[in-house]
């Protein structure tokens, strides 16, 4: 235990491996691997789901599930291209409405939430389900063409020194959001409802203001998200749904990560690329499809058995000293105090 | 049945248990007969629950010479003696499921009865009807159980320990029943309890009311610090008398209250306050005053504070400086100058994963964020500052989470979240249960120095010496009522607890006359 804690074998397993995996694959593959072509298709190929995971972490943090966010990005994709390919809208107007459309998913969500008092999960779940037939509505079932003006492409695909400008939206995002949850009274107010609602309400926190906003935040998110997919990938009327599980996968994961035990922006977005790293270089070596969905998924449960595992080994020294202080109605001074608190 | 009368169910003597320094049992003795329904008294800290929890095989004793129960002797290190040897418990939290039926919670304990897996749908309902019988309950088993009344709840409690018959049950534990029943039930409750008593199981029956012993228990026990004071019968007793020995005459009633409050306006108003528990609860509290709440479990006591500050609904007008606070909205008490300590600590006290700085700051965070952030360093040195003066453990960790540190510890930094936004009124509910001595000392210091800054406080607290040292006047409720207001050359510990567990006012009646 010693050991992990002194280099952060724990905290910053991540990176370790994201190093190991840049380490073996040079060596493996050093024509193919090193390159800043592998990098982009690395960074830029995550763009939409990082983003994504950054639309799950928000809610996450205040203790609310958002599993509206795969349908909300595909609805807001698909609204941005139909407005330009069948109504001919200009780019900017398009983006603004098909990001509009993602803020009104969210207010949506908080309503049912909030007001009608349904569990998240629950109300997320159905709303997702709401957005696709309305989707299937809005573009008739039809593929929307794809658009071709350089402003859309230029909108992601622009590169800068061998990187699509994509990446610079992505990282923008987490640096807002590790300032907005960080250093902010929001942020703080985020992890306080998630942390303990009840207790929050009773500090004065106004619980439902809050969940309301994280969850226009998580869809507003995914809005964006969609539109940078429609611009960097191409119209699809499928892509959404299967962006949910990776992305709650990933901000588990960097909850293991950087601040273990918290939901945290760069733990998430280091979990997204470690995996993204490994699943590529693994790709030069074999062309087995398989390979990325085990390694994904060997990643996740084990990365969180070890987060586990930890926290109940901290949570047996908090019972010691959860034990030595009830018994008596008024224990003696000495065998409660004499307990060192064990710092996370 | 008669013949067994007195034959021992349970026999105990010389059993000591300590903590630390505490002597929660000292040298005890208690011997109950079968079919004896035998009352178990004593005030908090008497060790009554720790007796109890020794019968359950929760703690050891350290010392005892005789532990019988039927005649067989009980071995304190094997896992699940209670069970073997017929002892059964209903606790106060009767750990039903409120969503299944009272089949299914009776079954869920000593198995379904089945036939190549499926259950035996008539047969576990025959056994069920068995159980139900021996309380005397008559209900259909396939209700669910948050369908029932309090005392019926009780009652399937009480089936479900006897479940398969009273054969080898010699001895059943119920603690506090009656506690948060309402008063009509507690006749039904006590019915169904001399039904069990009649089928020869002994009764060990642990309760705070003392007036529903009388005509009930054959015998009390009293307990008091830890040592068995009497065992009586109760036909000879007086209440009067009962509560002398429940209390004792250790209680310092001489005055060392700070100087009465020169008149100032009320900072806090309430009027026909109402909730489920409470009735017109009307009450004004000063700038500078200490107002104590007590009284029994179920009387109004854990409502009042949560009502006040808006976190269960309410009827009624609450006004603090002159505002009126609208119920169900903590953060307009907090806005307008409250702060309220739960008595629930893990529950809505603390976030147990937030770090101690986060958990101090969270009442009000505009002081310490200046564009673009929170300054975390000036926070961490103002949770420094009130945790020192609070002297807590070690005031310099401000980084651990909550959860890690002991339960004064958690309970000084949730007091400092409010001492440190200067409250015009502070709610503190239980402030001091679950810590140690010194912790209290200092919270204590804390409340009165808060007050003297000119905050209305309100502490709501079972240990009645607590609320006497603490506090300028203190108010006790009954049946959600307020019964007394004590104050002054009134506010002595015997006065308090004898209006808190009396069912009727005593004061100013002669203590000779009080009828038996």
């Amino acid at each position: 235990m010693k050991l992990t804690r002194g280099l952060g074998l724990d905290r910053f397993s991540g990176l370790y491996l994201l190093l190991i995996f840049i380490v073996v694959f040079t060596v493996w593959q050093p024509h193919l691997f090193p390159t800043v072509s592998t990098a982009d298709t690395v960074l830029s190929g995550q763009a939409v789901s990082a983003m994504i995971a950054m639309a799950v972490l928000v809610p996450l943090i205040a203790g609310e599930y958002d599993l509206s966010v795969g349908a909300t990005a595909n609805l807001s994709a698909v609204v941005a291209l139909d407005l330009q390919t069948v109504y001919h809208w200009a780019v900017i107007p398009a983006i603004v409405v098909a990001l509009l459309s993602g803020v009104l998913v969210g207010i949506v969500n908080g309503f049912i939430v909030v007001r009608l008092r349904v569990s998240s999960f629950i109300a997320t779940l159905g709303v997702g389900s709401l957005i696709a037939a309305a989707q299937t509505v809005i573009s008739g079932n039809n593929e929307p063409l794809p658009e071709i003006s350089n402003a859309w492409l230029n909108f992601t695909q622009t590169t800068i020194a061998g990187f699509q400008i994509a990446i610079i939206y992505v990282i923008a995002l987490a640096v807002f959001l590790w300032w907005l949850l960080e250093h902010t009274p929001v942020g703080r107010y985020l992890h306080a409802v998630g942390g303990n609602s009840e207790a929050a309400r009773l500090s004065g926190v106004s619980v439902d203001r809050w969940v309301w906003t994280s969850l226009i935040m998580s869809a507003t998110i995914s809005g964006a998200a969609g539109i940078i997919y429609g611009s960097l990938i191409g119209p699809s009327l499928t892509f959404g749904p299967g962006l949910l599980l990776p992305a709650f996968a990933a901000v588990f994961l960097g909850s293991t990560q950087l601040k273990p035990g918290r939901f945290n922006v760069w733990g998430t977005v280091l979990a997204i690329y470690v995996l993204a790293t490994g699943v590529q270089g693994f790709e030069y070596v074999t062309s087995a499809q398989w390979l990325s969905s085990l390694f994904n998924g060997v990643a996740l449960i084990g990365a969180v058995s070890f987060a586990v595992w930890r926290q109940r080994k901290m949570s047996q020294s908090k019972h010691e000293i959860i034990y030595q202080t009830e018994p008596p109605s008024s224990s003696s001074a000495s065998s409660s105090d004499s307990i060192a608190p064990e710092q996370g | 049945m008669e013949a067994n009368d007195l034959e021992p169910a349970l026999e105990i003597a010389g059993m000591s248990k300590s903590f630390g320094h505490t002597q929660a049992l000292d040298s005890v003795n208690l011997h109950v007969s079968k079919g004896e329904i035998r009352a178990l008294l004593g005030a908090n800290g008497s060790g009554k629950s720790t007796l109890i929890k020794i019968l359950s095989g929760f703690h050891r004793p350290d010392d005892w010479q005789l532990a019988r129960v039927a005649g067989q002797n009980i071995d304190f290190d094997s896992p699940k003696f209670a069970e073997r040897l017929g002892i059964r418990f209903v606790h106060q939290d009767l750990g039903l499921i409120d969503s299944c039926s009272v089949l299914d919670n009776i079954e869920f304990v000593d198995g379904f009865p089945c036939r190549f897996g499926t259950i035996r749908g008539s047969e576990s309902r025959r056994k069920a009807k068995v159980a139900l019988g021996l309380v005397g309950l008559e209900i259909d088993v396939t209700t669910l159980v948050r369908e029932l009344t309090a005392s019926q709840k009780t009652g399937v409690a009480v089936a479900r320990a006897l479940f398969g018959g009273t054969e080898g049950v010699h001895l059943l534990v119920f603690d506090e029943p009656t506690a948060t029943l309402p008063a009509a039930e507690v006749e039904h409750l006590l019915e169904m309890v001399r039904s069990v008593s009649r089928q020869g199981v002994a009764v060990l029956y642990v309760t705070h009311r003392l007036e529903e012993v009388f005509g009930f228990a054959k015998a009390a026990t009293v307990l008091r610090n830890g040592r068995e004071i009497i065992t009586t019968p109760l036909e000879t007793l007086t209440r009067h008398d009962l509560f002398n020995y429940l209390v004792g005459r250790d209680f310092d009633d001489s005055q060392s209250k700070s100087e009465p409050l020169s008149d100032t306006s009320p900072v806090l108003e309430v009027d026909g306050l109402s909730t489920q528990q409470l009735h017109e609860v009307r009450l004004s509290v000063q700038s500078g005053e200490v107002v104590g709440i007590s009284g029994v479990t179920g009387s109004g006591r854990e409502e009042l504070l949560p009502a006040i500050f808006g976190v269960i609904s309410r009827k009624g007008s609450v006004r603090i400086g002159g505002e009126l606070i609208p119920s169900m909205r903590p953060n307009f008490s907090v806005r307008n100058g409250a702060g309220f300590v739960s008595a629930d600590r893990k529950g809505s006290g603390g976030m147990m994963n937030l770090s101690i700085r986060e958990n101090f700051s969270i009442t009000g965070l505009r002081e310490f964020w200046r564009w673009p952030k929170i300054r975390k360093r000036a926070e961490a040195k103002a949770a420094s500052e009130w945790l020192g003066r609070l002297q807590a453990l070690d005031p310099t960790n401000t980084e651990g989470t909550l959860a890690t540190l002991s339960g004064g510890n958690q309970q000084k930094v949730i007091l400092a979240k409010w001492l440190r936004m200067a409250p015009k009124v502070l709610m503190l509910d239980e402030p001091t249960q679950g810590v140690d001595v010194g912790a209290k000392a200092e919270i204590h210091r804390e409340i009165l120095a808060t007050a003297e800054g000119g905050a209305a406080v309100l502490v709501s607290s079972i240990d009645i010496d607590e609320l006497v040292r603490l506090c300028h006047r203190v108010i006790v409720l009954r049946n959600g009522r307020i019964a007394s207001d004590l104050r002054d050359a009134d506010l002595t510990a015997t006065n308090v607890s004898r209006e808190t567990l009396l069912s009727e006012s005593v004061m100013d009646v002669p203590a000779e006359s009080i009828p038996a």
